[in-house]
C-alpha cells in the first residue's frame, strides 16, 4: 500500500546509492569496477594466519592501493572499515591461540624470554594485520584500538603474572633487550594498561632491596646510599617508559620528575616502615644506632608515619620494658634513651610526650624509682654506667613553663600534639627523670636517706668521701635549689664537726671511741633500738660523753648504739683475731668474755632489748668467724680453742652492714601508726565508717596531712594485719 | 678470753642539755621546743640555717630556755617590755644553765 510519494522517496534513494557506486560511468561498468576494487581492498585487508604460511597471499601493492582510491572516492571507506574490524574480531581466536600456547609454556618452564616472546609474537600480529598507511591516521588508529581492545579482552590473568615476572627479569641487571622490549609494549598498548603493575614491579625491588641492605643496619645514615642505588639502578630501568620520546637528558629529568618523586616516596616510606618495627632495639643500641635514627627523621619529613612510629613503639614498650622482670633501673636507661633518641627524630618533642606519658605512669607505680634515680644522681652505681651524661651542663630543674606570646621566636604547638601536651624544651634528663613526680620533695627525702647511710658508713676519718659528698650536694643543690638541700648542707657539717670535737677530745684524753655526733632534726630518722651497750663499751661511752661535756658545756651526747663499727681483737687461748663487727655483734663477745656458755634469751637480756632475729644473725657472725658455737638450739658456747669441726675462719672481716637508716616510705608508716590510735577510737565510738568520713574527721588531727588515698593504703595494711575488716567501702574494728 | 677494743666509730646525737629532765624513750615525743618559734631546741630559729653552736640557746634566770636568737629579737621589740614571754618577769640571763632541776 506504498503511497507514491513514499515510491518515489525509495526511487531517489536508490538512484543516489546507484550513482555514488556507478559514479559517472557507462551503464553499471562504474558500478563493476566498484565491485572489483572493494574485493581486492577486503582480501587484503583479511586478517591472515602468520602461523600458517600457505594461506598468506600476495599482494599488487598499485591495484590494491587504486582500488582502495575508488573506494575513497566512493566515500565507502567507513563501511570498508567495518568490515575490516568485524574480520579482525573473527580472526583473533588465532592470536588467542598463539596466547594460550606461549602461556602454557611459559607456565611450565617459568621463564621470562617465552613471556618476552610472546611480546614479540604479538607485534608480529599487529603488524601483519595493519592496514597501509596510505588511508590514513584515522584508520590505522581505529584498527589499533580495536587490536588493543581486543588483545585486553582475551588476556588471561596468568598474563599479569607473566607480564610482572618479565619487566623484574629487566630490572636485575639492566637487559640488553629492554629497548624494543619497551617499544614492542608501547606498540601493544601495554604501557599505559599496565602501568600499575610496572610500577609496583619497581616498588618491590625497591623494598626487597631497602630490606636486604637496611636491616639492622644502624650505624650510618642508608637513605643517601639507597638515593644514589635509584640513580644507578633504577631510573635507567625507568627511563625507557617514563622518559620515552625524550630528545635529550634535560628533557628526561622534567619526564621523570613526577614518576621519580613517586619512587622516592615509596622508598623513604619503605625505610620508615623498617625503622619503625626496628624502634625499640635501635632505642636499646642509642648511641650507636645515630644514623638509623638521622634516617627516620628525614623520612618522617617525607612519609606522614608518625603516628604508626607512636604506636609501634608504645607496644613494644609494653611488650618489653614495661613487666615486672624488667629493672628499675633498665626501664629508666631506656626511658631516658628513649628521650633522647626521640629528640634527635622530633626535636619538638610531641612524639616523645606521647611515647612516655605510659612509661612515667608506668615509673610513678613502682615502689623504688626514686632509689634508683637518687642513687643515679649521687653517682652510687654498681654498674658505671650513668643515666647521666657527664658533660652535660648542670641546669636547675626547670619548671614547665606558661607560653610567652611576646616571644618574637614563638612557634605553635605541633599540629599533631594533643590537648594535654606539654613543651618542655630544651630540658635535661634529669628535670625530666624528676618530673615523672608530682613534687621534688620525695626526691630530696630519699636523697637524705641516701646520704645518711653513706655518710654513716664512713668509719675512719675519712675526709675524702665527706669532702666527694660534699662535692655532689653542691651540684645537686643547683639541680634542687639551695633551700631544698639545706638539711643535708648540716649534714656534711655535722660530719665536719664531729671530726673537730673529736680532735679536741682526743687531746684532753685519748679515747679508742671516735664517734659521729649528729643533729637530731636534720637526719632522717634512724631506726631506734634499745641496746645497752655492756661491760667496757658501756665505760667508754660514759667517759666520751663526760669529755665532751667538758668541751661543750651546755651540750649532752646520746649515744645511738646501733649504729657505727667496732673493731675488735680477741685474744682467745691459742689465737687472736681481729674484726671490724657492727656494735650489737660486739656487745655479744663483750657477754661472752664473763662466762662461755650463753643461751640466747640471757644474751638479749644482756643487752637491753633486741630483735630476735637481728640477735641470732649477730651471734651466726661469730660463729661463722669460728669464735661461737651453737651447741644446741640456742645455746652458744665460747670456743677458747678452735675446733677441727668449726668452718676455717674467714680472712675476710664480717661484712660491714650499712647502717640502717628507715626508708622514707617506712617513715610514712611509722608516721600513720601515730593515728591509728584516733582511728580506733572513731571506729568503736560510731562503728562502722565509711574511708572519706575518716579522713575528714582525722583531718581535724593536729599535723594530719595524709591524703585519703594513703589512708587507703594504711587501712589495707591494717586489714592484712587483721585489725580492721572493710566490706563494701566500710571500715570497722575487727572483733 | 678478752676483748679489746681497738677502734670504735660510734655515732651519737647532742642534746642541749637544759636542765629538764631526759626524755625517756627513743623517740622522746614530748620533746622540748622554743617556746617563741615552737621549733625544737636542737633544731634551729628560723633565721638561721645551722643548728647547734650557730644557733645557740639562752637560759633565764626564770628558767624558761629559748633560741638564743628568737628571744634577742623579742627583747627587741617594745611590746616585750623586756620580759620573758613565758611569764611576763623580768628577763634576766643566767650566767650559766640553771641548776638540774
Amino acid at each position: 500500500m506504498a503511497t507514491a510519494a513514499l515510491r518515489s522517496q525509495v526511487a531517489a534513494k536508490w538512484h543516489e546509492g546507484f550513482s555514488r557506486l556507478n559514479r559517472t560511468e557507462q551503464g553499471i561498468s562504474g558500478l563493476i569496477s566498484f565491485s572489483q576494487a572493494w574485493n581486492i581492498a577486503t582480501d587484503y585487508l583479511h586478517p591472515q594466519d602468520i602461523s600458517d604460511p600457505t594461506t598468506v597471499k600476495k599482494h599488487d601493492l598499485t591495484s590494491v592501493k587504486v582500488a582502495f582510491d575508488m573506494i575513497n572516492r566512493s566515500r565507502r571507506l567507513p563501511v570498508m572499515l567495518e568490515t575490516f574490524l568485524d574480520a579482525i574480531c573473527n580472526q583473533y581466536h588465532l592470536i588467542t591461540r598463539d596466547i594460550v600456547q606461549y602461556l602454557a609454556e611459559y607456565e611450565q618452564s617459568a621463564d621470562t624470554s617465552v613471556m618476552l616472546r610472546l611480546v614479540y609474537r604479538l607485534v608480529e600480529w599487529y603488524r601483519a594485520w595493519a592496514p597501509i598507511d596510505e588511508l590514513g591516521p584515522t584508520i590505522r588508529a581505529a584498527y589499533t584500538l580495536t587490536f588493543q581492545t581486543q588483545l585486553f579482552s582475551i588476556l588471561p590473568p596468568g598474563f599479569v603474572r607473566g607480564f610482572k615476572d618479565l619487566c623484574a627479569s629487566t630490572l636485575v641487571p639492566v637487559a640488553q633487550h629492554t629497548p624494543e622490549m619497551w617499544e614492542a609494549f608501547e606498540i601493544l598498548g601495554l604501557t599505559d594498561r599496565y602501568e600499575g603493575i610496572i610500577a609496583s614491579v619497581g616498588y618491590e625491588r625497591i623494598e626487597a632491596y631497602v630490606r636486604e641492605t637496611c636491616t639492622a643496619k644502624w650505624d650510618k645514615p642508608c637513605l643517601e646510599g639507597l638515593r644514589g642505588w635509584m640513580s644507578v639502578q633504577i631510573v635507567p630501568w625507568m627511563l625507557p617508559m617514563y622518559a620515552k620520546g625524550a630528545l635529550n637528558t634535560e628533557d628526561a629529568r622534567g619526564m621523570l620528575q613526577n614518576v621519580g618523586s613517586r619512587f622516592d616516596f615509596h622508598m623513604n616510606k619503605t625505610l620508615c616502615d623498617l625503622r619503625t618495627s626496628e624502634i625499640f632495639d635501635i632505642i636499646i643500641d642509642f648511641p650507636d644506632s645515630m644514623g638509623a635514627l638521622q634516617d627516620l627523621k628525614e623520612c618522617l619529613q617525607r612519609v606522614d608515619q608518625r603516628a604508626s612510629l607512636v604506636q609501634a613503639l608504645r607496644k613494644a614498650n609494653r611488650k618489653r620494658l614495661l613487666h615486672p622482670g624488667a629493672d628499675t633501673k633498665l626501664i629508666l636507661t631506656q626511658y631516658v634513651a628513649t628521650i633522647k633518641c626521640l629528640r634527635i627524630v622530633d626535636p619538638p618533642g610531641v612524639l616523645l610526650f606521647k611515647v612516655a606519658d605510659p612509661i612515667r605512669r608506668y615509673l610513678r607505680e613502682r615502689p623504688d624509682t626514686i632509689r634508683s634515680i637518687v642513687a643515679n644522681l649521687v653517682g652510687d652505681d654498681d654498674s658505671g654506667d650513668s643515666l647521666v651524661d657527664e658533660n652535660e651542663p648542670i641546669q636547675p630543674l626547670q619548671q614547665l613553663e606558661t607560653e610567652d606570646y611576646n616571644d618574637p621566636n614563638w612557634d605553635p604547638e605541633p599540629i599533631d600534639a594533643g590537648p594535654d601536651f606539654r613543651t618542655n624544651k630544651p630540658s635535661d634528663v634529669i628535670s625530666t627523670l624528676v618530673s615523672i613526680y608530682d613534687s621534688k620533695d620525695l626526691f630530696v627525702k630519699e636523697l637524705q636517706v641516701l646520704l645518711a647511710q653513706r655518710l654513716l658508713a664512713i668509719t675512719d676519718d675519712n675526709s675524702e668521701k665527706v669532702e666527694k659528698e660534699r662535692r655532689n650536694i653542691e651540684i645537686l643543690k643547683i639541680r634542687f635549689g639551695e633551700a631544698a638541700l639545706q638539711v643535708c648542707e648540716v649534714m656534711l657539717k655535722d660530719m665536719t664537726d664531729s671530726k673537730r670535737i673529736d680532735g679536741h677530745v682526743q687531746s684532753q684524753k685519748a679515747s679508742i671511741v671516735h664517734p659521729t655526733i649528729i643533729s637530731r632534726h636534720f637526719w632522717p630518722s634512724l631506726e631506734s633500738s634499745d641496746i645497752v651497750m655492756p661491760g667496757q663499751f658501756q665505760a667508754l661511752q660514759t667517759e666520751y660523753a663526760k669529755e665532751f661535756s667538758t668541751f661543750k658545756p651546755d651540750k649532752k651526747l646520746r649515744w645511738l648504739p646501733h649504729l657505727g663499727t667496732v673493731h675488735l681483737e680477741l685474744q682467745l687461748e691459742d689465737r687472736t683475731i681481729e674484726t671490724d663487727v657492727p656494735p650489737l655483734e660486739a656487745a655479744f663477745i663483750e657477754l661472752f668474755s664473763e662466762k662461755n656458755i650463753w643461751t640466747m634469751d640471757e644474751l638479749i637480756g644482756g643487752v637491753g632489748t633486741v630483735d630476735r632475729i637481728a640477735a641470732l644473725k649477730a651471734l651466726l657472725t661469730w660463729v661463722d668467724l669460728g669464735v661461737l658455737k651453737e651447741d644446741e638450739e640456742n645455746k652458744f658456747r665460747l670456743l677458747e680453742i678452735a675446733e677441727e669441726a668449726s668452718p676455717p675462719p674467714r680472712a675476710a672481716p664480717a661484712a660491714v652492714e650499712e647502717p640502717t637508716v628507715t626508708a622514707a616510705q617506712q617513715q610514712q608508716a611509722d608516721q600513720m601508726r601515730l593515728y591509728w590510735k584516733f582511728i580506733e577510737g572513731m571506729l568503736t565510738n560510731l562503728g562502722a565508717l565509711p574511708l572519706d568520713r575518716i579522713q575528714t574527721m582525722l583531718r581535724f588531727a593536729p599535723g594530719y596531712d595524709q591524703t585519703v588515698e594513703q589512708l587507703a593504703g594504711f587501712m589495707d595494711a591494717a586489714r592484712r594485719e587483721g585489725l580492721v575488716v572493710g566490706r563494701d567501702g566500710m571500715w570497722k574494728l575487727n572483733r | 678470753m678478752k676483748v679489746t677494743v681497738k677502734h670504735w666509730h660510734a655515732v651519737a646525737q647532742w642534746r642541749w642539755d637544759t636542765g629538764a629532765a631526759e626524755p625517756e624513750g627513743p623517740d622522746a615525743e614530748n620533746e622540748d621546743v622554743c617556746g617563741i618559734c615552737r621549733v625544737p631546741y636542737e633544731g634551729c630559729c628560723p633565721s638561721c640555717k645551722m643548728p647547734g653552736d650557730d644557733c645557740p640557746l639562752i637560759w633565764g634566770e626564770c628558767t624558761h630556755v629559748f633560741h638564743m636568737h628568737c628571744l634577742l629579737k623579742w627583747i627587741g621589740t617594745p611590746a616585750s617590755k623586756q620580759q620573758c614571754p613565758m611569764d611576763r618577769r623580768t628577763w634576766v640571763t643566767a650566767e650559766r644553765k640553771v641548776a638540774t632541776a
